[in-house]
């Protein structure tokens, strides 16, 4: 899954829990108001957004949320963060990326079979080739010799956007401790690829935690204070965050 | 001789013909020159902030079409606000977007940023440009109209996630909970926070920003 927003959804920030219903929204229809600006700008509205949707987001959890979001907050910024920097001021950028291939590369099967459950078998083949060629020349994984030698790109695919694919909605939103963002689609799927992660096959009890701490704190060590950013701007970083899960979901399993 | 005559000049006719449709710039081609101009401006070590960030600004206002923008984030609450208050809420909104905007460029000031596609309908496209680091690769999307010969932008989406929808969804909760007025307080309050020199990285053991 997209690194990115995948920190960014990792952590989360709270504000106090606000109990509050969501409104459908209804995207603007035309207007009456007279604006200082010239022409029709509200004729810019249907024009520009006619082909909009609304996302309405379900979360009935909401106070519960918040205050997990809120624990994530905390957890991020006096754990997660320090230790990354400390990291990151050590090791150096190549071998970190070295890190995040490897792990990547565990992962491969995740996205494999779900590419193929969904029928996406050119997608499927391209990672087996990729996986086939980053564990052989890119020794075990360290290097994506696929991406860079073959233009072999990975393809996010999980189980989460499998069901989507299958029709299944989201449910509602849920922040899962320490986890960040999610609903209750893609949360049941974290169980079905976690068992595809061949890490879970590799290790056990306290090294196979170890080693998924490890590859977040490499992940955050590599990212660019995303989650700092988007609280930064955001007025209500909870809200935000929600919504943008919520669309970057939707988003992937349309591709 | 004269069919291969006719056949060229055909093409030339339909070409000229289908011109006053098309602006002098491609859609991708001004979204480029805009993007170049910003990490231009972060790569340059000798000028002092606020003249870059000024600059950085007159930029983005000139390709940012923030009145739509703004419309947009509010849907029906811009037809309920009057005339004074969508104003007021435009002036925040663009300085709230340039300010994010910017954030969010620097830290990429020193990765490459390519333009794989671009899709025209009309008078609206979309230019896809992607910013490529040596861990990920991030896409960024600019949706933009024409007007008068130029492209402006009215949504940029990142991985996905349109700014404008996410803006909206927040912004109406808040007016719900707040007002109007309640929404046009926080933005300033955030401007604010934004503007001070202990705006840092966000380096915040206190964790929260204030509610």
């Amino acid at each position: 899954m997209n690194k990115l927003l995948l920190l960014l959804m990792l952590l989360a920030g709270p504000l106090s829990a606000y109990g509050l219903d969501i409104d459908p929204e209804s995207i603007g229809g035309t207007t009456a108001t007279t604006t200082p600006d010239s022409e029709n700008s509200d004729e810019f509205e249907d024009f520009l957004f006619e082909d909009e949707e609304d996302i309405e987001v379900s979360d009935p959890l909401e106070p519960l949320n918040r205050g997990i979001f809120w624990f994530n907050d905390k957890l991020y910024f006096y754990l997660l963060k320090p230790v990354a920097r400390g990291y990151r001021r050590v090791v150096p950028e190549p071998w970190r990326v070295a890190v995040q291939n490897v792990f990547s590369n565990l992962k491969t099967p995740v996205r494999f079979v779900n590419a193929g459950l969904q029928g996406k078998f050119g997608d499927a083949g391209n990672e087996l080739t990729r996986f086939v060629v980053n564990t052989t020349i890119g020794i075990g994984g360290l290097f994506d010799t696929a991406k860079d030698h073959f233009d072999l790109r990975k393809t996010d695919e999980d189980f989460g956007q499998t069901l989507g694919y299958y029709g299944v909605g989201p449910g509602f939103y849920l922040v899962l401790p320490v986890l960040g963002p999610s609903d209750v689609r893609d949360g049941a799927s974290l169980l079905v690829d976690t068992r595809m992660n061949l890490l879970y096959y590799m290790a056990e009890g306290r090294t196979y935690w170890g080693l998924r701490a490890y590859d977040k704190v490499n992940d955050v060590s590599l990212d660019k204070d995303t989650y700092e950013s988007i609280k930064k701007d955001a007025l209500d970083p909870y809200l935000f965050i929600r919504d943008a899960y919520m669309q970057y979901r939707r988003n992937k399993i349309e591709n | 001789m004269w069919k291969h005559f006719s056949l060229t000049i055909i093409p030339v006719i339909l070409l000229a013909l289908a011109t006053p449709v098309m602006a002098e710039t491609s859609p991708t081609e001004t979204i480029r020159v805009a993007v170049d101009e910003i990490l231009a401006l972060l790569r340059d070590d000798q000028l002092d902030k606020d003249t870059r960030r000024d600059r950085m600004r007159a930029i983005i206002d000139a390709r940012f079409d923030f009145r739509a923008m703004s419309q947009r984030t509010l849907a029906i609450n811009w037809k309920k606000a009057s005339g004074e208050e969508q104003q007021q809420f435009v002036d925040l909104f663009t300085q709230l977007i340039q300010n994010s905007y910017v954030g969010k460029i620097e830290a990429y000031t020193n990765e490459t940023v390519e333009y794989p596609a671009e899709k025209v309908k009309g008078r609206k496209a979309v230019v896809d440009t992607l910013i490529v680091t040596s861990s990920k690769e991030i896409p960024i999307d600019y949706r933009v109209y024409l007007k008068d010969d130029q492209w402006y932008v009215y949504d940029v989406i990142i991985e996905g996630v349109s700014l404008i929808s996410n803006y909206r969804s927040s912004y109406q909760e808040i007016v719900n909970r707040e007002g109007f007025s309640g929404l046009l307080a926080r933005m300033e309050e955030k401007i604010r926070e934004l503007d001070s020199p202990s705006a840092g990285d966000g380096n915040d053991p206190e964790g929260t920003s204030p509610s």
